[in-house]
């Protein structure tokens, strides 16, 4: 018995034992590789990004083009999911070997993001290196700055516009809406086209999506949040009730009750059904970023008319902002790493990367030097309309109602205001679903600040 | 059965002693037998303590906390977070629709799962074919089958809004009114459920002993009495395993329903645990991406122990 007690001893020991080693094994195994920074004698900067099909492709491209125009610098992009998704992944991986040296992160991140405190602005570098910011396009600086500090570098940029089946209306003989449209311009256009197709071709469309929400007050001049839309300070509180906003709802749920109006509701599959029906012919006019063009125009036989995004009757249009991404530099990685990831960026941001960014992807290029680049020019004479998200994008003057939110939490925001517009758009009253709407919104504001001690 | 009807006094005395000795010992192990417990349990304790139990603690506690933005519990706030969960229409809603998709999907793959099994559990020509297509689900991946569904209810180019069109129907949205949507994903999902469903069913069916439904035949039980009264029965237990295992899935649904609808139209599909993810990973909401799956967690822990207090009661054998 005694010596079988020993072997049980033992047994449970050499158990243990391997159980501690193979938990350090895994560990060591799991850990990331790119501890090891230096490779070839390069110093490594991973880049983060969020971009799929054809931009995916230029991105590669760049980051082999930056590679071999000089030998001091590695970038290795990698892919890492939904612009929600990488937000997260960001924020967790920050102070371990596994977090990127250069990001592209969402534009209603941006708050958020220079908030954590883990990220050098731009601007240390633009100062540095007396880097002439002026050549980049104003409206988009502003949406990334703050108190006058570039906090990251725009990159993919879209504008919110109007799309229109020009061949289609042409052929119904209605005539196509104005440069500039206002919302009745719009609400004319959807009726005839109703009227003349004998209801066999929808009038228009505007997705459910909170950030087209958030472009109608912007156009109109309305702040989404006190204390100028967060570029005063942080805002406290939302404001979603206001006349204009009523107004412009009030203008979509006409025209939803009048029949001239397609829901195709919220979410990925909502854009790819307005799509495939604006394709097909279905669909006479939508309101959608820019960055949908080169999907839009590929292969399809009918002319798109592209113009700028309607406003209120009455008053002028205050402008939109700006859709898309940025570049952020983190500041967990040694001076070397980061001076590389300024490095890269500037690459991105020359005239003729910028030019080949727009004409592979419909992304704006936002150098102001591009529009004589032979990309973009060989794009405007195959395509003339392409030019009109880039003149709307140089036509607005940033001010605090057109320059984006600078606020947290505005993934949630988004959701709310897509809940209220299902509601208004499914006939509900318009007051009420906006005041829900905000009301949610000003605890989430509440709470947000308490937690983050502002 | 058998035990009872043929009862051995003295032996069964013998054995109820035996057993209540070791009872009286408490398990007492003996020494040696402490070390190979900890040996065995030792590595499974390790890991279920570090993937499993640190992580529901972690969660119960970070369900009490306002977390900042980059997800650190900063502001105690007690049972706020429950709450302000709990008050809140939109959670309440999410809640009902839950309950509406549970309901709908366990009962529709019991049913439809039951029908295809009894179907094919018939001896005829070519069954196995049948056999084969009814399980074929069990292979289809979530984001296949989001996209085989997708492409069905789609609006303006979707299979039945073709149908519709050339039998001159109303036309349905099917993924952007709440009503329908509710009514699509529930369909998706019984359909992803069946293969499974229906494979586990079947093998219950042919394990009925077949003299038992000769017995009722030859007392003139017809084939619906059969069926409710021998097979049913006799399945029961498998019965009672599939509907747990569906009222489980059910509840922690969340690829079709993201691929499908994501939560919408107006919030219809947006599932407890389609809520979780969006206030964790898409909002970094910690603290209230916590509390509600400790609500969730607790939620179907209840819904368990009642099916195996109830239901396992009815279960025949």
């Amino acid at each position: 018995m005694k010596k079988q007690t020993v072997s049980h001893k033992v047994f449970a020991i050499v158990a243990s034992i391997l159980v501690v080693l193979a938990a350090i094994l895994g560990w060591t195994a799991f850990s990331h590789p790119s501890a090891s920074a230096q490779s070839n004698g390069r110093i490594k900067v991973v880049f983060w990004h969020e971009m799929t099909g054809p931009a995916q492709q230029q991105l590669i491209k760049f980051s082999k083009q930056f590679n071999q125009s000089q030998k001091k610098y590695e970038v290795v992009p990698e892919f890492e999911g939904s612009y929600n998704e990488a937000v997260q992944k960001i924020i967790n991986t920050h102070g371990t070997d596994a977090s990127p040296a250069v990001f592209q992160s969402m534009d209603i991140s941006t708050s958020q993001m220079h908030h954590t405190g883990y990220t050098t602005p731009v601007q240390k570098f633009i100062d540095a290196d007396n880097y002439d910011v002026n050549k980049i396009s104003a409206g988009a600086r502003a949406f990334y700055s703050n108190q006058g500090t570039q906090l990251s570098m725009p990159f993919n940029t879209s504008q919110p516009v109007l799309f229109y089946n020009a061949t289609l209306l042409k052929k119904l003989g209605v005539t196509p809406p104005p440069v500039n449209p206002s919302y009745s311009d719009i609400t004319k256009v959807a009726k005839q086209v109703m009227e003349k197709s004998n209801k066999k071709v929808q009038g228009m469309s505007v997705e459910i999506y909170g950030w087209l929400f958030e472009q109608f007050m912007a156009n109109s001049g309305a702040s989404f949040a006190n204390n100028d839309d967060g570029h005063a300070s942080t805002p406290t509180a939302s404001n979603l009730t206001g006349p204009s906003t009523v107004n412009t709802m009030k203008w979509l749920q006409t025209n939803v009750k009048d029949g001239v109006f397609a829901n195709y509701g919220a979410g990925g599959n909502a854009l790819n059904n307005e799509i495939a029906s604006f394709l097909s012919g279905r669909l006479a006019m939508f309101l959608q970023s820019s960055a949908t063009t080169t999907q839009l125009t590929k292969g399809n036989k009918d002319q798109v008319g592209i113009t700028y995004y309607p406003h209120p009757d009455g008053q002028k249009s205050n402008g939109v902002a700006i859709g898309g991404a940025s570049l952020w530099i983190s500041n967990d990685k040694s001076a070397a790493v980061q001076r590389g990831s300024w490095d890269f960026i500037k690459f991105l941001m020359t005239a003729k990367s910028q030019a080949e960014w727009q004409a592979a992807t419909g992304y704006l290029a936002l150098n102001k030097d591009s529009q004589k680049q032979p990309a973009l020019l060989n794009m405007y004479k195959k395509l003339p309309e392409s030019r009109v998200p880039g003149e709307q994008l140089a036509a607005a003057k940033p001010n605090n109602t057109n320059s984006g939110i600078f606020m947290q939490g505005l993934i949630q925001a988004r959701n709310l205001t897509q809940t209220a517009m299902e509601q208004i758009y499914a006939g509900s009253n318009i007051q009420k679903a906006l005041q829900t709407a905000q009301s949610s919104l000003n605890g989430n504001i509440k709470n947000n600040n308490r937690a983050n001690g502002y | 059965m058998q035990a009872e009807v043929t009862p051995a006094p003295k032996p069964k005395v013998d054995q109820s002693s035996a057993i209540s000795h070791k009872r009286a010992k408490g398990y007492n192990l003996h020494a040696g037998d402490k070390y190979y417990a900890f040996a065995f349990l030792g590595p499974s304790l390790l890991v279920l303590g570090t993937f499993v139990f640190y992580p529901m603690l972690r969660t119960l506690y970070l369900s009490l906390f306002l977390t900042n933005n980059v997800g650190r519990p900063t502001v105690f706030v007690g049972l706020k977070n429950y709450i302000g969960l709990l008050t809140s229409s939109a959670y309440q809603a999410s809640l009902q629709a839950t309950a509406v998709y549970v309901i709908g999907v366990v009962a529709l793959t019991l049913i439809l799962g039951l029908l295809l099994a009894q179907l094919a559990v018939k001896k005829l020509a070519g069954i196995q074919w049948f056999r084969t297509i009814f399980s074929a689900t069990m292979g289809v991946s979530v984001s296949v089958a989001a996209i085989f569904w997708l492409f069905i209810f789609s609006p303006s180019i979707g299979l039945f809004d073709q149908i519709g069109n050339f039998l001159h129907l109303p036309i349905v949205a099917w993924l952007t009114q709440p009503g329908p949507a509710m009514f699509a994903v529930i369909i998706s999902t019984v359909w992803m459920n069946l293969g499974f469903t229906f494979l586990i069913l079947f093998g219950a069916l042919q394990m009925v002993p077949q003299p038992l439904y000769e017995a009722s035949a030859i007392e003139g039980a017809s084939e619906s009495y059969q069926f409710f009264h021998v097979t049913i029965p006799m399945i029961s237990p498998t019965l009672f395993f599939t509907s747990t295992v569906t009222l489980i899935g059910a509840f922690k649904s969340f690829g079709l329903i993201d691929l499908m609808t994501a939560g919408g139209p107006n919030n219809a599909t947006n599932l407890m645990v389609y809520r979780v993810y969006q206030d964790a990973f898409l909002s970094g909401n910690y603290g209230i991406a916590s509390a509600e799956s400790v609500i969730l967690a607790v939620i179907i822990a209840l819904f368990t122990l009642l099916q195996f207090k109830f239901l396992e009661k009815r279960v025949t054998y």
